[in-house]
């Protein structure tokens, strides 16, 4: 169980934040911090990871105190189980994959888990490699590999992947599935992806203005406004008439979709206008891709 | 005739030189690259000093510390039975203070051009700062360490006034190549002055020529 | 109006400096360091007397030739030996020969504790003197008597460790007064200036033991020329009985 509760005053562009958060996660858990820019959460990441310094607080990772400002306890990032993936990667130009994921690990240590992760990440074809010569979605594989090696305590993933194009993204996504799976790390993302949120963890933070507005599984916190069954919001796009029955081509996320509708409806709307679409009736089709 | 022994003065006092300051500057460049405070930017102040302060001053400076009727000076006599004016032990202090400036500053500048994700990542890993430092952060600013280098050797090469001030031209253990070109032109004997002069520049457009050859290649390893 | 005050300013500029000049005459005269003291007083007799300027520029004898024979605009150059001097009459740049004004003359100087002076210079080695300042031979003709008269001493061999050399007589005057060197050759002019008049103890050196150090002055061909009466009139008086006096104070021999 990681406990934490801590206050920090955070200075940004728009002035001064108290950051007032109090929250236990479960150990192995996967867990999202979402939120707008500013609300706090690549600092709350920071210190947990002890790169930043809380005014007042605790935090105590399966029992170990890693904060406590009333005992005057700071434990330095150091001698914190952590592992940390930033949002640039941070991989050491001057070594290759192989030397970048052996970093964190002392002579002693047995190098099974390397060979192990260079396998979930993919990258045994270039161990060798430096990192210059690497994608963008190779080195994030690094980083996390590295950040893995020591099997740490506590994962801290500071929105990995928003440098990644979307392809690439979901095939990152699952890897970072299956690694969690593999090791049951108790891993905490910032992630502005919903998509991403979804798919990889159990439970979201929602963190505005400092403070915790929800915290909850993603499916609760992501639930649009209109709860009735078969509705949702898209953007309208474009009409195709053709007599009374028409076809609507509507943008939802990033799909755009094309539907029937009614052109009395669909009539007085601009492209750009945001509507809600209802599907009542007959069931619709599912089917595994 | 030249004589050759101060062209080997000068070498061997930018050689020592530069050693000394390099194993000098990288502790006061990583401490300077850290958190800011008011005591890191008097330090920055002090170390930038010698850059401002003509070499004369500085060699005059140093010549009323190292007097024997000054309290620095007399300290060093009564329980070390040294004096460092007309030494080359002085000299190598004054070159030191002289070139501070041009080892540090390049270091310093490499170390605050690194993204201090770097740093973070390898605490992260476990590494404490002198592992980092070692490991990390020296290593991906070899081009800043280089210029760090070639400055300062280049710089204490052409050291005259410092030398002037507390050197005493003592043949073979003070009177260095720029000094001894100063004398040969005073002496009116240009012919000297010209060897002399020729030789200190084939060697300051040798050291520069590999500096830039060297760099080239290192460019070939960019910082992500 | 503002360009008019900036144009009425500016012309008189223009016109003032060359009416003042037309009254008083305005002489440059470069002088060799140890010299200075004792210029100080040949310029305040002779501006009493005449009605021109001095002006001086002092330097090392050797900066102020190259200056000279580079075109630096001195009427007279009073020199602290005859190289230069003569230097500058063989480049061209003299009206005349160079002639000698006076000698200088060598002390020995020590402005440390428990040194005890003595005119048999074998004290020199005692192990307490760890170093003896000297201008350097090379360039200096202090420097030059000092060596020589070491060498007639046969003292060169077993000092030669402790020497330490002044780029001039400033220079190593300088050593000596600051505590670095323990004891050093210098000009009697120094030991005798109103600085250094008090400070430590000196004793004077026969005469006959080194090779005279002679200084000569000349004038300058653009003295000549420039300021024909005022540059002659006062390289004249640096020969007369009144400038042997003033030398004779200031610890130079004739």
């Amino acid at each position: 169980m990681t406990h934490l509760s801590l206050q920090k005053k955070l200075h940004s562009a728009d002035g001064q934040l108290l950051l007032d958060v109090n929250c236990d996660i479960e150990e192995g858990s996967f867990i999202s911090l979402y939120g707008p820019s500013g609300a706090g959460k690549t600092s709350l990441l920071r210190m947990l990871a002890g790169f930043m310094q809380p005014d007042e607080g605790l935090i105590k990772v399966n029992n170990e105190v890693w904060f406590d400002s009333e005992n005057k306890i700071n434990i330095v990032p150091q001698k914190r189980m952590i592992g940390f993936v930033f949002q640039d990667y941070a991989l050491f130009p001057n070594m290759n994959v192989e030397e970048n994921i052996l970093f964190g690990l002392s002579k002693a240590h047995p190098k099974k888990i390397v060979e192990e992760l260079l396998e979930l990440t993919e990258l045994s074809g270039l161990r060798e490699k430096k990192i210059q010569v690497l994608s963008g979605g190779q080195q994030q594989r690094v980083a996390l590999a590295r950040a893995l090696a020591r099997k740490p305590k506590l994962l801290l993933l500071d929105e990995p992947l928003s440098a990644i194009d979307n392809e690439l993204r979901s095939n990152l996504q699952r890897t970072l599935l299956s690694i969690h799976s593999h090791y049951k790390v108790t891993s905490i993302i910032v992630s502005h992806d919903i998509n991403e949120i979804m798919k990889l963890t159990s439970k979201t933070i929602h963190l505005r203005n400092g403070k915790i507005e929800q915290l909850a599984a993603p499916v609760e916190i992501f639930t649009n406004e209109f709860q009735d069954e078969g509705m949702l919001k898209a953007l309208f796009l474009s009409l195709e008439k053709s007599g009374n029955q028409s076809h609507a081509l509507i943008l939802v996320g990033d799909q755009v979709l094309k539907i029937a509708c009614s052109t009395e409806d669909a009539n007085d709307l601009q492209k750009g206008d945001e509507i809600v679409v209802s599907f009542k009736g007959a069931p619709a089709f599912l089917r595994k891709l | 005739m030249i004589e050759t022994a101060p062209i080997f003065l000068t070498l061997e006092l930018a050689f020592l030189t530069t050693i000394i300051l390099f194993f000098l500057a990288i502790p006061v460049a990583n401490w300077l690259s850290h958190k800011k405070s008011i005591l890191k930017t008097i330090a920055e102040v002090v170390v930038s000093l010698p850059l401002v302060l003509p070499p004369t001053v500085i060699g005059f400076y140093l010549l009323l510390a190292f007097s024997p009727a000054n309290s620095f000076g007399k300290f060093l006599e009564h329980y070390f039975d040294i004096r460092l004016a007309f030494s080359f032990g002085g000299l190598l202090i004054g070159s030191v203070i002289y070139s501070l400036p041009f080892m540090v500053h390049p270091i310093l500048s490499g170390l605050n051009s690194l993204p201090s994700s770097l740093e973070e990542a390898s605490y992260s890993l476990g590494k404490t700062k002198m592992q980092t430092l070692f490991k990390v952060l020296l290593p991906n600013i070899k081009p800043s360490l280089l210029t760090g280098i070639v400055l300062t050797f280049a710089h204490t090469i052409g050291e005259f006034g410092v030398v002037l001030m507390i050197g005493g031209n003592i043949p073979g253990k003070t009177n260095v190549a720029s000094i001894a070109v100063y004398d040969e032109v005073e002496a009116l004997n240009y012919h000297n002055a010209n060897v002399y002069a020729a030789v200190l520049v084939a060697i300051s457009v040798t050291i520069l020529f590999l500096l830039y050859f060297s760099n080239r290649k290192l460019q070939e390893v960019k910082i992500l | 109006m503002k360009i008019g005050v900036f144009v009425l300013g500016f012309s008189f500029l223009l016109f003032h400096p060359a009416g003042s000049n037309a009254q008083q005459k305005k002489i440059t005269v470069a002088v060799a360091a140890n010299m200075q003291y004792a210029f100080a007083e040949l310029k305040n007799e002779f501006e009493k007397n005449n009605d021109v300027k001095v002006n001086v520029v002092v330097g090392a004898s050797g900066n102020l030739t190259r200056q000279i024979v580079q075109g630096a605009p001195f009427d007279v150059f009073i020199s602290a030996d005859t190289k230069y001097p003569g230097n500058i009459y063989e480049q061209g740049f003299a009206a005349e020969k160079p002639k000698v004004y006076a000698r200088g003359a060598l002390v020995l100087w020590t402005t440390k504790e428990g040194i005890q002076l003595n005119s048999d210079l074998h004290f020199l080695l005692s192990p307490k003197i760890r170093s003896i300042a000297i201008a350097n031979p090379k360039i200096a003709p202090y420097g030059t008597a000092a060596v020589a008269l070491l060498e007639k001493n046969s003292l060169v061999e077993d000092l030669k460790n402790k020497l330490v050399y002044g780029e001039s007589i400033s220079q190593t005057s300088q050593f000596i007064a600051s505590g670095n060197a323990d004891i050093g050759f210098t000009a009697k002019a120094v030991v005798l200036s109103t600085q250094m008049k008090n400070k430590g103890k000196w004793i004077e050196l026969n005469a006959q033991d080194y090779p005279p150090i002679l200084q000569a002055a000349v004038l300058l061909k653009h003295g000549l020329q420039k300021h024909t009466v005022a540059a002659q009139k006062f390289y004249e008086f640096l020969f007369s009985e009144k400038a042997k006096d003033i030398y004779k104070k200031y610890g130079y021999i004739n």
